[in-house]
């Protein structure tokens, strides 16, 4: 995928991208390892695309969104958006871009300021810029506040005065602040209510046809995901295992352990249910700290053989747009 | 928020009702010729005039109707003069000061609070600022260094802090007397002409123009405010650390990286004020410990406080004296209290609900 032609549709390119967390030990505080959150992950992102990305809790997900972002520097490769080298930006440049990309997180209870009230939240991003002055912020909050459905009386309140679901749409109020074309929607629904899970998500589907957002779609619920993505990839151990188009990936995935994550995903209808071959994995997912040799699902893998401790599996085109890191990948087609 | 604090002020009467409930309470280990303090200036010498006492200030009645008359004192019936009356600001007779408690705390309260005012900024500001970078720089070499200290200075006791220094700025250098004030200086002080407007030294030197007494008291000051700082630093460094730490691993600290604030504004427009919290409670305690007397310290320097003066008191089992000046200063936590409660809404804006 790094050979491939410069695409100008393309929105944002991650080439090789990790990031490894040092572990010290002892009195000297040695660097005795390194968790490998994210370890070599290649993809890109196309303008107006939604990408999906799913995996087990501590797969690194959430590394990759706020890596892509620089929130957290990566130890190794590059994140270009609109062909801007984001890893050696520094200071004031990096600043300028972040108008650009943003970020929904998970937690809608952890990540607004409570001292702050939501003019100031939702605002702040617009001063630090020097986007709108003074009466101006307080009427692009007002404006924010009615495109995310909340009531714009509201805005002189502080976070904790509402509910989940609300708190969730002033952090997405807050991300649309500065007219990003890029936002990594860090499990924006995992702590909501299945009530409000899809109203945050319609929104989110809303806003992104009326600004032609780009969405890094990050969740464990498969369903979801499939719901809302155009492409999907699956993670697993710091790395990309799978990455297809949506439909593509539901109906022929290709590598054992998309198979199995997919199985695991319920069917409302009990015959059905009763008659599709379920994938069980066994084990535990190995510590990202020292994963396994060779392929990293190998541990847990139904169908590994010897070569899949040897090396490592790479991450080809099998069919066109349909990526695997199996080296059996074809036994499914 | 208005009625958060008209909440808080109801409570105020409760609480001072508690106080004067313990301390009397406390009295009530007093032999009645003891307590006789609280109302007559010569302790009675023969046990006709004990009597005589006990009879006259209703000693001997049961103890609702002792509470009472301790609060409103007691009307002579002859001449209608009323004795007695902690209400009335009538706190009983010391012994060690020879004058009437209130006007003790009237004459050694000032200069106390004349100390707290210059020692609360640097103790508190210093403090947090030493938190915040040692926080900031998790882990660095200010860090480790901050922590070092943290653990000397709470470790190292203060008459021993408070002596050494004496012994070099005083001792050797003499740059920083002991005391009050030089005795020339107080001689200006004690002159005609000086007014006193509000019986602190710093602020009365100012207003009658006399810079070389400001200097003077400053001078005495110097050293107290460096012991007291340098204690409280180190518990003022530990917590601000700790709660800085937390509030920096917080999620809406990254959510103000993501939106493209300055590492500058990220730490003190979002981590400080919400690190603030906890610290809140500490200078508050802190503030009212300082407007207590600090016994030790008041102590080691000569400062005529009223921490000196409570020490001097209890060593000569001056027991209403103490009383007194325990009563007083439980009225000062009870407004601190409110004030800590009231700015704790200030810094957090959940507690206006509670």
């Amino acid at each position: 995928m790094s050979n491939q032609t410069p695409n100008d549709n393309v929105l944002l390119r991650v080439e090789d991208l990790k990031m490894h967390f040092p572990i010290y030990r002892g009195v000297i505080q040695r660097q005795v390892g390194a968790v490998r959150a994210v370890d070599g992950i290649t993809f890109d992102i196309k303008r107006g695309e939604t990408l999906g990305l799913v995996g087990e809790s501590g797969c690194g997900k959430s590394t990759t969104g706020r890596t892509i972002l620089q929130l957290y520097r990566p130890t190794a490769g590059s994140v270009h958006f609109d062909d801007v080298d984001l890893v050696h930006l520094r200071g004031e440049e990096m600043r300028r871009m972040r108008r650009k990309m943003q970020m929904i997180f998970q937690d809608p209870y952890a990540s607004l300021n409570p001292r702050m009230t939501v003019t100031d939240i939702v605002g702040e991003p617009l001063m630090v810029h020097s986007v709108a002055t003074g009466k101006e912020i307080q009427d692009r909050v007002q404006h924010l506040l009615e495109l995310v459905n909340l009531n714009p009386s509201f805005a002189s309140r502080y976070p904790h005065e509402f509910s989940g679901g609300q708190r969730q749409r002033i952090g997405v109020a807050r991300a649309l602040a500065l007219q990003p074309s890029f936002i990594v929607c860090d499990e924006p629904i995992s702590a909501l209510d299945v009530s409000i899970q899809a109203q945050v998500v319609n929104l989110l589907e809303d806003l992104q046809q009326q600004f032609n957002l780009t969405y890094l779609f990050i969740a464990h619920d498969l369903s979801m995901v499939k719901h809302i993505s155009d492409r999907v990839a699956v993670m697993y151990l710091g790395v990309f295992v799978e990455l297809a188009s949506r439909d593509e990936l539901y109906e022929k995935p290709l590598h054992p352990y998309t198979r199995a994550l997919l199985s695991a995903v319920p069917i409302p209808d009990p015959i059905a249910d009763a008659k599709r071959e379920r994938v069980i994995l066994t084990g535990d997912v190995p510590s990202p700290a020292s994963p396994p040799s060779g392929c990293r699902f190998r541990t847990r893998c139904p169908i590994a053989e010897a070569v899949c401790a040897e090396s490592r599996p790479e991450f080809r085109e099998i069919t066109p747009g349909h990526f695997v890191a199996c080296f059996f990948a074809e036994r499914f087609l | 928020m208005i009625t958060y604090i008209i909440r808080r002020l109801l409570l105020v009467p409760f609480l001072l009702f508690g106080v004067t409930v313990l301390i009397f309470g406390m009295l009530q280990f007093l032999t009645p010729v003891e307590r006789s303090a609280l109302y007559v200036r010569d302790i009675p010498k023969t046990s006709k005039q004990v009597d005589g006492i006990i009879l006259k200030y209703g000693l001997d009645k049961p103890i609702h109707i002792q509470y009472w008359r301790w609060l409103v004192g007691t009307i002579d019936p002859v001449t209608g003069n009323r004795t007695g009356g902690i209400i009335y600001g009538d706190f009983g007779w010391s012994r060690t000061g020879s004058q009437p408690v209130v006007e003790l705390i009237k004459t050694r309260f000032p200069n106390t609070l004349d100390l707290t005012l210059w020692a609360v900024a640097p103790i508190i500001l210093v403090g947090i600022w030493l938190g915040v970078q040692a926080a900031v720089h998790h882990n660095g070499f200010i860090d480790q260094a901050g922590r070092m200290f943290s653990i000397v200075g709470t470790s190292f006791p203060t008459f021993v802090f408070g002596l050494l220094v004496l012994m070099i700025f005083y001792a050797n250098l003499q740059w920083f007397p002991p005391g009050r004030l030089s005795t020339s200086m107080q001689a200006v002080v004690n002159a005609e002409g000086f007014r006193s407007y509000t019986s602190l030294l710093t602020i009365d030197s100012l207003l009658n123009g006399r810079f070389d007494v400001f200097i003077d008291a400053l001078k005495h000051m110097i050293l107290p405010i460096l012991t007291l700082s340098y204690i409280s630093w180190a518990t003022f460094l530990r917590v601000t650390r700790s709660s800085m730490l937390e509030t920096l691993r917080q999620e809406y600290v990254t959510t103000a990286r993501a939106k493209g604030l300055s590492e500058r504004d990220v730490i003190f427009k979002h981590a400080r004020p919400n690190a603030m919290i906890s610290v809140v409670t500490l200078a508050g305690f802190t503030v009212v410990g300082l407007m207590g007397g600090v016994v030790i310290t008041e102590t080691v320097f000569d400062y005529p406080g009223i921490g000196k003066e409570a020490a001097e008191a209890a060593s000569q089992l001056d027991v209403v004296t103490v009383l007194g000046f325990a009563l007083f200063n439980g009225f000062i936590l009870i407004i601190a209290n409110l004030v800590v409660d009231i700015l704790y809404a200030v810094v957090d804006p959940r507690v206006r609900l509670a």
